[in-house]
C-alpha cells in the first residue's frame, strides 16, 4: 500500500516535471503544425471560399477574355483561343468609349455629390439633439435599405412622362419661375429616360438619395470620436463654422473620408440594376455604361462571353488602377 | 405559374378520366392505349413519360384552350403528358439562351420562324426532317421551309403564318366618322384626328421602337422598294442607305416626329403598345391577329372583339404594304430527353387538323393550301390574306437576331435621328456599316 503510494506519489512528482514536456508537446500535436503555421490554417477556410467564389471566376473571366465562347462552348465545344481579338474588337466599338464615358463621369459626380451631401448631413447630425438626430438617421437610412431594382422603379415611376411626379411638381411651378429657371414652364410629356443625358441625371439623383445617407452616418460616427475640447478651443479662438471644419473636422476625419471615398468609387463605377430598371434593359446603346455594355454582350442572344469577359476585365483593371492609385495617395500624405 | 397548374390539372383530370374508364386498372394510360386501335405505332411505350412544351406569347383563353385540348388528344393517342410553360414573347430570346447554357429547357417549343437559323446556328434544335418525307405535313409549301432547312435538314415544322396588319379602334372610328385608310396620309389624318379627340397622351398610330421594331419599319421601307440587305456570293450587303429604304426610314421616323405617337416611348415592343392599347391609350398599330384575344384578356373585357378589327398597313400610293413574313413553328430542343418521343408531339400538332385549328383559332394563317384557299373567303382574315399575298422576310441569317433585336441597330439609327442627333442619312451609313459587320462575322 504505502509502497504503492509511494510508487504512486512518487511516479505523480516524477511524472509532473515530465508532464509538461508531454502537454506542450500534446499541444502541438492537437494541431499537428508548427506554430508559424496556425494563423494560414485558420485563414484556409475563408481564402478557399474567397477562392471559390471570386478568384477562379476572375481567373475564367480573364482566360475567357482571349477566347470566343458562345452558346456552344458553354454546351461542351472547345473554346478557341483568339488571342487579343476581343479586345480589338471592343476597343473599335463606339459603344465601348461611350460606356466608358458614362462609366466614369457618373462615378466622379456621383462620388462627389454623395460624399458632399453626406458629409454635410453628418455634420448636421451631429449638432441636433439626440431624438432628432435618431428620428432623422432612421428616416435616411431607410432610403439606403432600399434594395438597387426597387430604387429603380421607385425612380422610373417618378421620372413617368406622363405620369411621373418629377413631371407633374414641375407643371406646378409657378410659370416665371420654371421660366427662369429652367427657360421653360410646360414639362408635360417631358421624356427623362429617352436621352443618355437625362437618364444619367436621373441616375445620379437615384444612386445619390440611395447612398449619402451610409455617408452620413459613417461621418456622424467620425464626429462623435472628435474631443469636444477641440471645438471649445475654436470657439474660444473665434473661428468661424467652415474654418473649424477645415481645421479641425476635416483633418481628423481624414482616415474615414479615406475609406469612404474608396467604397463610393468602387460602388459607383460598378452600378447596374438602377441603370438597368431606369432604362428597361440594354435598349439605348448610347446611355450603356461599362457593366451594362458587359451585361449586353455577354448574355444578349446571341452570347458572346468573350467580349463580354474582356469587357469585365478592363472595367477590373480600371478600378484597381484608380483605387491603388488613391491608396497609394493617402499612404503617402500620411507618411508626410 | 397558374398556367402551369391549369396544364397540370387539366392533365391529372383526364388521366384520372381516362383511369375510370378503364375499370380501375393500375396503370390507366397504358391500358388506354393499349384499347385505341388508331394510336399511332409508339403510343404505348410513351405510356407515363412527360414532356415540358414552351408555348410563346400570353396566354389568353383561345390559345389556353387549344393548348389543352392538343396536350389532351396527345395523351389519348401516345398516353405521354405534356407539360405546357407560356414564355412572352420580348423574353424569348433570353430565355432560350438561358435553357440552351444551363440544359433547363423545353423538349417541345413554339419559335418565331426568323429565330430558327439563330438557334440553329447554336445547336439548339434537333432535326426532324424525317417528318416532312410522308403524311400530310409533305403538303406543307416547300418555301414556307426556308428559314427552317439548313444543309438538307430541317429543324423546325411551320406551324402557322403570322403576318401584320393594322389593329384599331373601331369604336373609335365609327364614332369620329373615319374611314379606314386607304394611304399612308389618310392613316396620319386619321392618328391625329384620334389624338384631337381622345387626348394628348393616346398615341394615334403607335411607333414601335423594340424587339420587333422591325417589322414595323420593314414593312414601310418594302413598301418603298427598300432592302436591308442582300446577299451577294457569301456576303451580306446592305442596302440601308439606298433611296427606297430611305424613304420608308422616313415615314418610319416621322411617326414620332410628326406626332402620332409620343417621344416618351421610343423603346416600347408590341407587347408594350399592346398593354396601352388595352388602356385606351392607342388608336392604331401594327401586330398580328392574335392580339385580339390577348387584349379581351388584358383590358378584363373592357375593350371586346367587336371594338377591333384590322386593315392592311397601306402604302403612300395607296394598296396593301408588303408584310413581315412572320411564321411561328414547332421544333425540338436538342437537350430533349426523349428526342423521339418530342418528334412525335411536333408530327401530332402540325397535322391538319391541330395545325388547322391552331391558325383558326389563334389568329394566324394556316400552312395549309387547302386551309388557306378557304381562309380568302372569311372577311375577319382578308386583310392579312392580302397582306400574306407580298409577305417579305428579313435577312434570313443566324446573325440577323443581333443586328435585329440584341444590338437593335436600326432602333437606335432612328432614335438619332428622332432626337436630333443625326440626319437621317449619317444615321443609316452607320447603321449601313453595323448591319455588314454583323451579319457578315463568322
Amino acid at each position: 500500500m504505502a509502497n504503492t503510494s509511494t510508487v504512486a506519489r512518487g511516479g505523480g512528482n516524477s511524472s509532473a516535471p515530465e508532464r509538461r514536456p508531454p502537454r506542450s508537446r500534446r499541444q502541438a500535436k492537437a494541431s499537428g503544425m508548427p506554430a508559424w503555421l496556425i494563423p494560414y490554417v485558420l485563414l484556409a477556410p475563408g481564402l478557399l471560399v474567397i477562392a471559390g467564389l471570386l478568384l477562379y471566376p476572375t481567373v475564367q473571366m480573364l482566360i475567357m477574355s482571349f477566347q470566343k465562347v458562345g452558346l456552344r462552348q458553354i454546351r461542351g465545344v472547345p473554346a478557341d483561343w483568339v488571342g487579343g481579338e476581343n479586345y480589338a474588337q471592343i476597343f473599335e466599338s463606339e459603344i465601348f468609349w461611350s460606356s466608358l464615358r458614362n462609366t466614369v463621369v457618373f462615378a466622379v459626380v456621383t462620388v462627389t455629390l454623395t460624399l458632399v451631401l453626406g458629409t454635410a448631413v453628418g455634420v448636421l447630425l451631429n449638432k441636433l439633439s439626440k431624438r432628432m438626430s435618431t428620428f432623422v438617421v432612421v428616416g435616411i437610412m431607410s432610403a439606403w435599405a432600399v434594395p438597387p431594382v426597387a430604387q429603380g422603379v421607385i425612380w422610373r415611376w417618378l421620372a413617368d412622362a406622363d405620369a411621373g411626379m418629377i413631371n407633374w411638381v414641375l407643371n406646378l411651378l409657378p410659370d416665371w419661375f420654371s421660366e427662369l429657371l429652367f427657360g421653360r414652364a410646360d414639362w408635360t410629356g417631358e421624356p427623362w429616360l429617352n436621352d443618355a443625358f437625362t437618364v444619367y441625371l436621373v441616375l445620379i439623383v437615384c444612386v445619390v438619395w440611395a447612398s449619402f445617407p451610409f455617408i452620413a452616418v459613417s461621418v456622424l460616427a467620425g464626429l462623435k470620436g472628435i474631443p469636444a475640447e477641440l471645438y471649445e478651443a475654436a470657439r474660444v479662438d473665434g473661428s468661424s463654422a467652415w474654418r473649424t471644419f477645415r481645421k479641425i473636422t476635416f483633418p481628423l476625419l481624414k482616415p474615414v473620408f479615406s475609406v469612404l471615398t474608396i467604397l463610393s468609387i468602387i460602388w459607383n463605377f460598378k452600378v447596374f440594376s438602377q441603370l438597368y430598371v431606369l432604362m428597361g434593359g440594354p435598349t439605348n446603346r448610347e446611355a450603356f455604361n461599362l457593366s451594362m455594355f458587359s451585361f449586353a454582350e455577354a448574355f444578349r442572344s446571341p452570347p458572346k462571353m468573350g467580349s463580354g469577359a474582356a469587357i469585365a476585365v478592363v472595367l477590373t483593371a480600371l478600378l484597381l488602377i484608380v483605387t491603388a492609385v488613391y491608396v497609394r495617395q493617402i499612404v503617402k500624405t500620411e507618411e508626410m | 405559374m397558374k398556367i402551369t397548374k391549369i396544364a397540370v390539372a387539366t392533365a391529372t383530370t383526364a388521366a384520372l378520366a381516362l383511369g375510370l374508364a378503364a375499370c380501375g386498372s393500375s396503370e390507366p394510360a397504358q391500358n388506354d392505349t393499349g384499347t385505341k386501335a388508331d394510336a399511332s405505332a409508339g403510343g404505348p411505350k410513351f405510356a407515363g413519360q412527360t414532356l415540358t412544351l414552351w408555348r410563346l406569347g400570353e396566354s389568353n383563353p383561345a390559345a389556353q384552350k387549344y393548348t389543352d385540348d392538343l396536350v389532351a388528344a396527345f395523351k389519348q393517342q401516345t398516353g405521354a403528358e405534356v407539360k405546357v410553360e407560356w414564355i412572352p414573347w420580348p423574353q424569348v430570346n433570353d430565355k432560350f439562351t438561358a435553357a440552351a447554357a444551363g440544359g433547363a429547357g423545353p423538349d417541345v417549343t413554339e419559335i418565331g420562324n426568323d429565330q430558327v437559323p439563330l438557334w440553329r446556328s447554336q445547336d439548339a434544335l434537333h432535326p426532324i426532317t424525317p417528318i416532312f418525307s410522308g403524311g400530310e405535313q409533305a403538303e406543307i409549301p416547300k418555301n414556307l421551309l426556308s428559314l427552317e432547312t439548313d444543309g438538307g435538314e430541317i429543324y423546325a415544322a411551320p406551324w402557322g403564318a403570322g403576318t401584320r396588319a393594322v389593329l384599331y379602334r373601331k369604336d373609335w372610328f365609327d364614332e369620329l366618322k373615319i374611314e379606314v385608310p386607304k394611304t399612308w396620309d389618310e392613316l396620319v389624318a386619321a392618328a391625329k384626328k384620334i389624338q384631337k379627340e381622345k387626348g394628348k397622351d393616346v398615341d394615334g398610330f403607335a411607333f414601335n421602337g423594340g424587339s420587333d421594331a422591325n417589322h414595323l419599319l420593314g414593312s414601310l421601307a418594302w413598301a418603298e422598294g427598300g432592302e436591308y440587305a442582300v446577299k451577294e456570293g457569301d456576303k451580306w450587303v446592305g442596302k440601308l442607305t439606298e433611296p427606297g429604304f430611305k424613304a420608308g426610314f422616313a415615314t418610319y421616323t416621322g411617326i414620332v416626329t410628326d406626332g402620332l405617337s409620343s417621344k416618351s416611348r421610343l423603346t416600347q415592343n408590341s407587347a408594350d403598345i399592346r398593354t396601352r392599347f388595352a388602356n385606351g391609350k392607342v388608336g392604331m398599330y401594327l401586330t398580328a391577329g392574335w392580339d385580339i384575344a390577348t387584349i379581351k384578356e388584358e383590358s378584363s373585357g373592357k375593350v371586346a372583339e367587336d371594338q377591333l378589327a384590322f386593315f392592311p398597313l397601306p402604302t403612300k400610293s395607296g394598296g396593301a404594304a408588303p408584310a413581315f413574313f412572320g411564321g411561328n413553328d414547332i421544333a425540338v430542343w436538342n437537350d430533349a430527353e426523349n428526342k423521339e418521343l418530342a418528334t412525335e408531339f411536333v408530327k401530332f400538332a402540325t397535322t391538319k387538323e391541330w395545325a388547322g385549328r391552331y391558325a383558326s383559332e389563334g389568329g394566324l394563317l394556316p400552312v395549309y393550301p387547302e386551309h388557306l384557299e378557304k381562309l380568302k373567303e372569311d372577311p375577319a382574315q382578308a386583310p392579312f390574306a392580302e397582306a400574306f399575298a407580298n409577305a417579305r422576310a428579313l435577312p434570313g441569317d443566324p446573325n440577323w437576331t443581333e443586328a435585329g433585336e440584341t444590338k437593335a441597330v436600326l432602333q437606335n439609327a432612328a432614335r438619332s435621328v428622332i432626337e436630333g442627333k443625326a440626319t437621317a442619312d449619317e444615321a443609316l451609313a452607320k447603321a449601313n456599316t453595323e448591319l455588314e459587320e454583323i451579319l457578315n462575322q463568322q
